[in-house]
């Protein structure tokens, strides 16, 4: 089945998505583009983390990928198959192939079913199994994702959040995906409850040779999870590359400023520098300049006049940024 | 040392009567001094929300103060009329909330809602509540104060509420800022925009900051002094350089390493902490983290509830690593 290892499993090609304002009349009705020109490739065997803040597009990828949005302009692939032009009944061989996660996993579980009902839903969609099999296969799952078989007889309002976000995954993995997409699957979580789950999928990846994609805002519980790292703002990916280099040093001034906002329990990083950005997300930007330049305290003239094309960071393995200045001199923008 | 500005004692708040009744907060004592920021952390269901409610009587109806004092300034608020109570919230005690959209009024303007308290509590007359507005929401980062004045709540975005919820708070120039999860709901980049902003704000004022969170991280970057709180409890108090890096409660170290940091690489694995907070933690004897704790039954603290110090200022129920070799975090 897995004949062409070298192919991407999950592929972007200039995804744009343009939605409509909700409000308004007809006539005049606003758009905006949550996804602008996005190209993205998931290898098979590496978790991709995806990583931005509000309203920066990430939650569209990754339903544009699922097959739940259909792209406005370019195309998705799934192992070798163009996907977004397919119709639903078309898509539905493929569905077992790839699963979804959500965050809110009150919403996203039937509350009138048992858990065990809810386990065994898809296998019994998709024709894989029903009866004792499919009753010992959801005892065998709930196992996997650390949850006791009993669990199976419960409703999902008798469970926490945390074991609620378990039945979920396991769900996901009835049909023994070869891609989960997982949407901030732990940020409504207690610290505690998200470092189980956290675990948990790092565990499953190990254990079941899962390729996943990860949606996060937190880049703390991103990282804990992916090998690569794609950065979104305002739509576009600015910044992607493998985890450890992209962290340690980052080639977008974005996303340095993502990494020095996000708080840490290290008492010795309290006064470190920052980069900090000004203002909110600024959503006319400048024709043809940088999405951030009115935001940015490197910017400078001649960030007016770049655009937000990705670039190969130079002397750097598979990595590419959106800025064109760098991080070059720096120090003067950071305290 | 003169007397704190927030002095809580021995807070007991129960929900509900007779059989159904529930401990919300048990025994908590902490004081918030003049300039300084205390931070109250613990995870949803730990008491930190109702212990700030309770310091402005704004408990729901099912909630109720069964214990313990809270003075402010020498007086007892559980003793005040509500009369009195209106005179200090506001001018006295300011609170923020991290649903904005809720502590705003849709109907209102922002310049309406902004001038109503100082208006009330400071006197001023229309013209000059107008004009210190202005002056307010600009320290705050807001480009256009002018312009924000004339809109509604919903014509702004989340980080621009807060910051407006924020000018609100201080325009009486509270002693005490009272700021729950002020936030949670909001991108980091602009939390650490609005967190600078408020340690700004108390350089200048010299008030006294409450911060409840969830977010170590953030209590970490932000705090004076920090209270950790577990089931209804205050289990460990400190100045933060000492709650940070010598942790003595289990619970607070469990906190620490369960938090994924973005600079640290997947090497260190998480600590997870098994199971969740007990939801009805009233009746529980000795360590309220004992059914959950790594040290299990040999633990020689699962039985205590007293607090001890471990250093002067840190006082903590447990004290598993107070003088251990792996201390230090």
């Amino acid at each position: 089945m897995r004949c062409d290892v070298d192919r991407p499993l999950m592929e972007l090609r200039g995804v744009s998505k343009r939605f409509r304002r909700s409000g308004g009349n007809s006539l005049f009705q606003s758009t905006f583009e949550a996804v602008r020109d996005v190209s993205l490739t998931v290898r098979r065997g590496e978790t991709l983390g995806i990583v931005g803040e509000s309203g920066c597009g990430k939650s569209t990828v990754a339903r544009v990928m699922m097959g739940i949005e259909r792209p406005t302009r370019g195309e998705v692939w799934f192992d070798g198959v163009r996907i977004d032009r397919l119709s639903q009944r078309a898509l539905r061989p493929l569905r077992p192939r790839f699963q979804m996660v959500f965050q809110d996993s009150a919403s996203s579980l039937n509350p009138r079913k048992t858990v065990g009902a809810l386990i065994a839903a898809p296998m019994r969609f998709h024709g894989v199994a029903r009866g004792a099999a499919a009753r010992e296969r959801t005892a065998a799952l709930l196992d996997t994702v650390g949850l006791p078989a009993a669990m199976a007889l419960r409703y999902p309002h008798e469970l926490s959040g945390g074991q609620r976000q378990r039945v979920c995954i396991a769900r996901a993995l009835a049909l023994n995906p070869e891609l989960l997409v997982l949407d901030e699957p732990v940020s409504a979580l207690d610290v505690s409850v998200q470092a189980q789950v956290l675990n948990l999928l790092r565990d499953l990846q190990a254990k079941l040779d899962l390729t996943c994609v990860f949606i996060g805002h937190g880049l703390g519980a991103v990282r804990y999870v992916s090998d690569r790292i794609a950065v979104m703002y305002m739509g576009r990916v600015v910044e992607t590359g493998p985890a450890e280099a992209l962290f340690a040093r980052p080639a977008h001034p974005y996303t340095r400023a993502l990494l020095d906002a996000a708080p840490s329990a290290d008492y010795a990083l309290r006064d470190r520098p920052r980069l900090t950005l000004a203002g909110e997300p600024d959503e006319t930007p400048p024709p043809g300049a940088c999405s951030l330049c009115r935001r940015c305290p490197l910017a400078d003239d001649a960030c007016l006049r770049h655009d937000d094309a990705l670039r190969p960071v130079p002397g750097e393995e598979g990595r590419q940024a959106a800025c064109a200045r760098g991080m070059k001199d720096a120090a003067s923008g950071i305290e | 040392m003169s007397q704190p500005l927030l002095d809580i004692r021995g807070l007991e708040i129960t929900f509900g009567r007779g059989d159904g009744a529930m401990t919300a907060a048990s025994g908590v004592s902490l004081a918030v001094n003049e300039g300084e920021i205390l931070s109250l952390v613990g995870e949803s269901g730990s008491g930190k929300s109702v212990t700030a409610l309770a310091v402005l009587r704004l408990l729901p109806p099912q909630g109720r103060i069964t214990g313990g004092e809270i003075r402010f300034g020498g007086r007892d608020l559980c003793a005040l009329s509500e009369e009195a109570l209106d005179e200090v919230r506001g001018a006295g005690i300011a609170m923020i909330f991290q649903d904005v959209m809720y502590s705003l009024n849709p109907v209102l303007t922002i310049g309406r809602q902004m001038t109503e308290g100082m208006r009330r509590h400071l006197g001023l007359s229309r013209a000059d509540a107008a004009a210190r507005a202005a002056q307010l929401l600009t320290r705050t980062g807001l480009r256009d104060a002018a312009g924000t004045m004339k809109k509604y709540p919903h014509q702004l975005s989340g980080g621009m509420r807060q910051r407006v919820m924020i000018a609100m708070a201080v325009s009486c120039g509270p002693k005490l800022l009272i700021a729950d999860e002020p936030t949670t709901a909001l991108d980091v980049t602009i939390q650490l925009q609005i967190m600078r902003m408020l340690k700004q704000l108390r350089d200048d004022t010299g008030m006294g900051i409450l911060l409840i969170t969830h977010d170590i991280g953030l209590v970490a970057e932000t705090a004076d002094r920090v209270a950790v709180m577990y089931a209804g409890q205050c289990v460990e108090q400190a100045p933060a350089e000492a709650l940070l890096t010598r942790p003595a409660h289990a619970y607070t170290r469990a906190l620490m390493r369960s938090v994924p940091d973005a600079r640290d690489h997947r090497a260190t694995r998480l600590l997870s902490i098994p199971g969740s907070v007990p939801e009805d933690y009233g009746q529980l004897a000795g360590c309220r983290f004992a059914p959950r704790c790594p040290h299990g039954p040999e633990c020689p603290w699962r039985e205590r509830d007293e607090f001890i110090q471990a250093e002067p200022g840190h006082i903590t129920r447990c004290a598993w690593y107070v003088g251990r070799a792996d201390h230090a975090v």
